[in-house]
């Protein structure tokens, strides 16, 4: 089991690695469209809404990668008092109790809103624009996916840090 | 079948007492009590359909699209070590002053607030870079760590901050809202750049009454700053060479906020082209190493992510609290409220000055303006007076003992003999200072209006 965990952390871990330059590439491609508007006085539709799409991808699959790397922010004015060993289950217990259902959640209700997308193939609302809505949407449920698969990481971590003693 | 919206507030305050991350307490919990609900026949299923638009709606939102590319920028600043620079810089030029190294830090503390925009950042920063001096010359510890603590709140309400983003948001929606609640179809709308040019005002007054509260207690409390003995034959910086240091992030400040309010660009791209500045910066100083750009880009996805997922766990929050009968709650809660508008701003202020002992700016803005913004701006209360106020406030609750955020940052970096006590009477007078502040905003609403309705034309 705690090598299942190791994978799917290596395997989110490699992943954030990748998606991180997504935010220097927003400001080059944001600075790209505003040289064009202002200096070569063309639009740039796609362009402009490439940034959507790569906003959109930074932060929904960077959000399991925060929970691998503990970056989401916590209230820790009782939290930082407490010995490794409550905080363990402070998290064991959230994430049984919280993080799996909110993941699965997602990831159900997602699915129709997807689908019906996929169905028309769904464009961009603006002339010129992209035509891969449907592939943003899609980002959903595999962010609700990561977030499963990291959830259950996360379990098996603290379960076994539990037992040990290690925390 | 309301008091089930009552109870969800309060049980998730618990779980976020207990530290669990604060985007998965918020989602989970409510959750929760949408099972219950759904159970219990009080909470129809359907509404939780909505989740998946909501998220969508959260991608393609244009303004927030500024938000990772503020933070990029904040971070390069921060990373590439320009600040620290710039303190170090005018802190020897203003050395030989008495009290210089304090101003120094006004002012310094205004330009990174204005830059990076974070508090947690600004403070520990400070901290780290002119604490040390300053007690060094004698400073008294209470004093600097007060001057300290106040001038890294700076960041929530000096433009542009990331905090009047993520408020210029949540107020246009509930703005939206309120009218079309009062019936009206075509409504007016604020947006991100009113918002800045409201804080402008406010926030430059602010750094004047802490650089009067300074210069004043140098001259009346000498033992509080001693003049510091000046090294013999070293000759201070000259004019040119201070010029030189400010002059670039000064630069980079004005094209930000000039380019918004000006209207020539959105907030996502003036975002940009202050992100692309601050890299172009700290490649001149030889600073932007290929590490460094790494680590930038590691930081803004962290941060990105933490604010997003927040704003992910405060609409599935705020759909369930609705879906719970809990809006109308405040509704009538606000409308039984003695004092009609004055009554519930001053319980609205309340409640958020003791919220921001736990919360951080953004879980307030994004859980309880929305549930509470329609019905304040719907009693005719201005938008932008209305965010302002907000900001101005939780900044004052960021420094407030014995729970203020700045308070814990700057704990962290300050040396173990300078009592928490002393630290928390020094930053009294910056609290006084904040009130002063907040009353005259109450007192001459125009101090936030005016500058908007010039630059936007009147609402």
């Amino acid at each position: 089991m705690q090598n299942l965990a190791r994978w799917i952390d290596l395997f989110q871990t490699k992943l954030a690695s990748v998606i991180k330059w997504l935010g220097l590439a927003m400001v080059i491609v944001t600075i790209v469209v505003v040289v064009l508007r202002y200096i070569f006085n063309t639009g740039a539709i796609a362009l402009q809404e490439s940034v959507m799409y790569m906003h959109g991808l930074l932060f929904l699959l960077g959000i399991p990668y925060g929970v691998l790397s503990n970056t989401h922010v916590r209230v820790d004015i009782v939290y930082a008092r407490q010995t490794g060993r409550i905080q363990n289950l402070i998290n064991l217990t959230g994430h049984i109790l919280f993080l799996l259902p909110i993941s699965l959640f997602i990831f159900w209700t997602s699915l129709p809103y997807v689908e019906a997308s996929w169905r028309v193939f769904e464009g961009s609302a603006e002339v010129g624009g992209l035509p891969a809505v449907f592939l943003l949407k899609t980002m959903i449920p595999v962010m609700a996916l990561l977030l499963f698969l990291q959830a259950a990481s996360q379990i098996i971590k603290c379960i076994g840090e539990h037992r040990t003693g290690t925390s | 079948m309301e008091f089930m919206a009552l109870i969800m507030f309060a049980v998730t305050f618990a779980v976020l007492l207990s530290g669990y991350p604060v985007a998965l307490s918020l989602a989970g919990v409510a959750l929760l009590f949408a099972a219950i609900g759904i159970l219990t026949g009080t909470f129809s299923a359907s509404d939780l359909g909505f989740t998946p638009g909501r998220l969508f709606g959260i991608v393609t939102n244009q303004t927030l699209i500024a938000v990772p590319l503020f933070v990029f920028m904040g971070v390069v600043l921060e990373k590439t070590k320009l600040a620290e620079n710039l303190l170090r810089n005018l802190a020897y030029a203003f050395r030989h002053a008495r009290g210089g190294l304090a101003i120094t830090v006004v002012l310094v503390g205004m330009l990174m607030a204005a830059s990076t925009g974070i508090v947690g950042a600004t403070v520990v920063t400070m901290g780290l870079m002119a604490l040390p001096t300053m007690l060094e010359d004698k400073y008294h510890p209470g004093f600097a760590t007060g001057v300290i603590s106040a001038t890294g709140t700076l960041g929530q309400i000096i433009p542009p901050s990331i905090a009047l983003v993520l408020l210029g948001d949540v107020l246009s929606n509930a703005f939206q809202q309120a009218q079309l609640n009062m019936g009206i179809f075509a409504p007016k709308s604020v947006s991100v750049g009113d918002l800045f040019a409201g804080a402008i005002i406010p926030g430059l007054l602010l750094v004047a009454l802490y650089l009067a509260y300074v210069i004043g207690n140098a001259f009346l409390n000498q033992q509080d700053m001693p003049k510091p003995k000046f090294p013999e034959g070293e000759l201070a910086p000259g004019l040119g060479q201070m010029v030189v240091a400010l002059a670039p992030p000064l630069l980079l400040i004005a094209a930000v906020l000039g380019s918004i309010l000006g209207g020539w660009a959105t907030p996502t791209e003036a975002a940009a082209v202050g992100a692309s500045g601050a890299l172009i910066l700290a490649w001149t100083n030889g600073a932007l190493t290929r590490t460094v750009l790494s680590e930038v880009s590691q930081s803004t996805l962290s941060t990105t992510a933490m604010v997003f997922f927040i704003l992910i766990g405060a609409s599935i929050f705020s759909l369930v609290f609705r879906g719970l009968g809990g809006e109308e709650l405040v509704h009538a809660l606000f409308e039984d409220m003695p004092g009609g508008m004055w009554g519930a701003l001053a319980i609205v202020m309340l409640v958020i000055f003791l919220l921001g002992f736990i919360l951080d700016f953004i879980e307030i803005t994004f859980v309880v303006v929305p549930i509470v913004g329609p019905v304040l701006l719907a009693m005719g209360i201005d938008p932008v007076w209305l965010g302002v106020l907000i900001a101005v406030n939780l900044q004052t609750s960021f420094l407030t003992p014995p729970f203020g955020f700045a308070l814990f940052y700057l704990r962290g970096v300050t040396p173990q003999w300078v009592e928490t006590t002393q630290m928390y009477k020094g930053v009294i007078p910056f609290i006084v200072l904040q009130l002063v502040l907040l009353a005259a905003l109450i007192i001459w609403p125009g101090l936030t209006t005016w500058l908007p309705e010039m630059i936007y034309g009147p609402k």
